[in-house]
């Protein structure tokens, strides 16, 4: 399941980020680790980018990076 | 002299601090190779601050952080401030952690501790300082406090530096973080939960589904409106006035025993070219005052993320909106306001797509022709133009996405900040330096090529002569044939938009006089509806005014210069051409 699977306003924790590993250091930068919890905060009304809240702070992502980062219930 | 280099993450009010520390005392440059501003300041006699990027981390591979990179390593650099946003620590020490390996002492300096008191975070620097091993000073930028503790730690060199603990050899981010919570865990105490904070209630409404977009155009337009409305053109056409009705028929009058020739070149050449540039700059201003609020405000993020899909399409991010917004009014602060762009690839694009967004200056030619070709329809066609430059920079952003800048493909990964009221002082600081730079680098190149201008129009080779019988008229009958298969052929026209370059509303008055008289009954006899149509598309999308062109080679250099040029004319003739066969086309047909 990728963090595109949640609803606005649920909430997960991370399995593991994937994808080319230029955009996975970044993220990890940011504190994307596995373990950490993220919360879906929203999307554009074009439904893409997305707002995910994690550790406080709120980044947008597009879809197509979100993808990459896997989560699990919790 | 000790030098220190001001470090953090974007949004955590590094500039407010380094303005606080440094005052109006600070110099604006260029990072070598890239368009990242360098700035550096002073206080007192002996403290130099350079104020680096904002940045997350070390390594994930962008200019900003290559750049910041470089300069801790260099041996000059004897302290590194390090500003942090106290209300958000572990991601904020992330970076802290990176700074340890330039083995360079560091100052954490903790801001925005009365936002994180409000959230419930209490703080305990002398714990946090021993574990870090670095000097922590608390303060709050904008309420300025503690700012005179960083400045006396400074002027005397208070800082220790710290020997790298040894008990972790810290590699991966993982780890790294599982350090900082553990830190965090004995340093910091939180009181109270998860209350829902004054950003999440406004972005509710101002990123609502249905809201969203309209309130987005509402920004758009108060921001358009005061720049080319209430307050920069008014002040603009004053400066204007000032120097046409007033300053240029005076210095008429101290010159009038002098030659006829020198007159010209101080009164069209000199003058006129000067003038041009300086009734920019109230423009210029206020857009950047605009923009400094929006992008100080926390809006701007927000503006990229709500634009991101649609720009997307013409290879950029959401941010690249407002440059090309801008470039409606005037290309020059389109250009100029690329820098605030995330990737070098972003502002580079978005250079060469700005000029395509039709300016104000170009409206008389429209105005002109409309009006005589398209009685009763004047509306639409000056709107179709508008439209047709829209699509073409679509077009032409695809083009340029899928070929020369190819390589460089940034993820889109944006920080949406919490809202806040910004500084006054930051805002005119910000804005000033825009007005000050303009002023400098772009007067010197549009006053040297204005004066090329004027002695290509003014002369012959048997000495001072009128346009028509010019250098720029040889010229302009040297090119006409390029203009024939477009269907506006004449040597007046090829004239007029040469002296378009200068700036593009100069095309009308050029034909004025090239076509001596009355041109609602002239043109007809040098057009036909197609052919002025043509005309049209042509003005729209050939080479940039001088202007526009000095803005890209300051920006960006003059390779990206004679790129915007080059690709400007051969886009603007083939459209042209396309247009003008594809209507005798229809028309034969019909």
């Amino acid at each position: 399941m990728s963090i595109n699977d949640l609803k606005t306003g649920q909430s997960a924790v991370i399995h593991a980020i994937g994808g080319n590993p230029k955009l996975a250091k970044r993220l990890k930068a940011l504190g994307y680790i596995e373990g950490t919890r993220v919360t879906v905060r929203g999307s554009a009304p074009l439904g893409d980018p997305i707002i995910i809240k994690l550790r406080g702070f709120d980044i947008a992502l597009r879809r197509k990076d979100a993808e990459f980062i896997k989560v699990r219930e919790g | 002299m000790i030098t220190a280099a001001l470090l953090g993450n974007p949004n955590v009010g590094k500039t407010t601090l380094f303005n606080a520390l440094t005052g109006a005392n600070q110099y604006v440059g260029n990072w070598a190779g890239v368009t990242i501003e360098k700035k550096e300041g002073f206080f007192g006699k002996n403290v130099k601050i350079v104020d680096l990027p904002g940045i997350y981390a070390m390594d994930t591979y962008s200019n900003e952080e290559k750049i910041s990179k470089e300069f801790l390593q260099r041996d000059d650099v004897d302290v590194v401030i390090n500003i942090v946003d106290a209300s958000n620590l572990s991601r904020n020490l992330y970076l802290t952690f990176q700074l340890r390996q330039f083995n360079k002492p560091v100052v954490l300096v903790l801001n925005m501790m009365d936002v994180a008191k409000a959230k419930g975070i209490e703080i305990d620097c002398d714990k946090l300082s021993k574990r870090l091993g670095v000097t922590v000073i608390p303060i709050s930028a904008t309420k300025k406090t503690g700012i005179n503790k960083l400045k006396e730690v400074l002027e005397n060199s208070n800082f220790f530096t710290s020997l790298i603990d040894n008990d972790c050899q810290l590699d991966n981010e993982a780890d790294i973080y599982r350090h900082i919570e553990e830190i965090l865990k004995e340093c910091t105490r939180t009181t109270g939960g998860d209350t829902i904070t004054p950003t999440e209630r406004i972005d509710k409404l101002v990123l609502n589904k249905y809201l969203a977009y309209p309130f987005f155009i509402l920004v758009m337009y108060l921001i358009f409106q005061f720049t080319f409305s209430w307050v920069g053109q008014p002040l603009s056409d004053m400066l204007d006035m000032l120097v046409n009705d007033y300053l240029v028929p005076w210095v008429g009058s101290l010159l009038s025993d002098s030659n006829e020739w020198f007159q010209s070149l101080i009164i069209d050449g000199i003058m006129g070219g000067v003038g041009s540039v300086i009734v920019f700059l109230p423009v210029i201003l206020t857009l950047f005052l605009g923009i400094s609020f929006l992008e100080d405000s926390g809006y701007m993020a927000r503006a990229a993320f709500l634009m991101d899909k649609i720009m997307r399409r013409m290879g950029l991010s959401g941010k690249a909106f407002i440059p090309m917004m801008v470039g409606f009014g005037c290309s020059v602060p389109g250009i100029m306001s690329t820098r605030t762009l995330e990737s070098e690839k972003d502002r580079r694009l978005t250079a060469l797509l700005v000029p395509l967004m039709s300016c104000n200056a170009k409206l008389p030619v429209y105005v002109l022709l409309a009006s005589v070709f398209f009685p009763g329809n004047q509306t639409l066609i000056i709107f179709s133009l508008y439209l047709l430059g829209i699509a073409m920079a679509f077009i032409v952003g695809w083009i340029f996405d899928k070929t020369i800048f190819k390589k460089d493909e940034e993820p889109f990964i944006i920080e949406l900040p919490e809202y806040k009221m910004p500084e006054m002082r930051d805002l005119l600081i910000h804005t000033w330096r825009k007005g000050e730079s303009f002023l400098k680098k772009m007067g010197t190149v549009i006053f040297a090529a204005s004066v090329i201008i004027w002695f290509l129009s003014s002369f012959n080779f048997s000495g001072f002569a009128d346009i028509n019988d010019s250098f720029l008229s040889y010229l302009g009958k040297a090119i006409n044939p390029i203009f024939i298969p477009l269907g506006f052929g004449t040597w007046q026209n090829s004239v007029s938009l040469l002296t378009g370059i200068v700036a593009k509303e100069v095309v009308v008055g050029s034909m004025g006089v090239l076509y001596g008289g009355d041109l609602k009954s002239i043109l007809p006899g040098f057009f036909n509806p197609l052919s002025a149509y043509a005309f049209l598309v042509f003005v729209l999308l050939y080479t940039p005014c001088i202007s526009t062109v000095a803005a890209v080679k300051k920006e960006y250099g003059g390779k990206m210069m004679a790129l915007s040029i080059v690709y400007q004319i051969l886009l603007a003739w083939v459209v042209a051409f396309i247009v003008y066969s594809l209507g005798n086309l229809i028309l034969g047909i019909i």
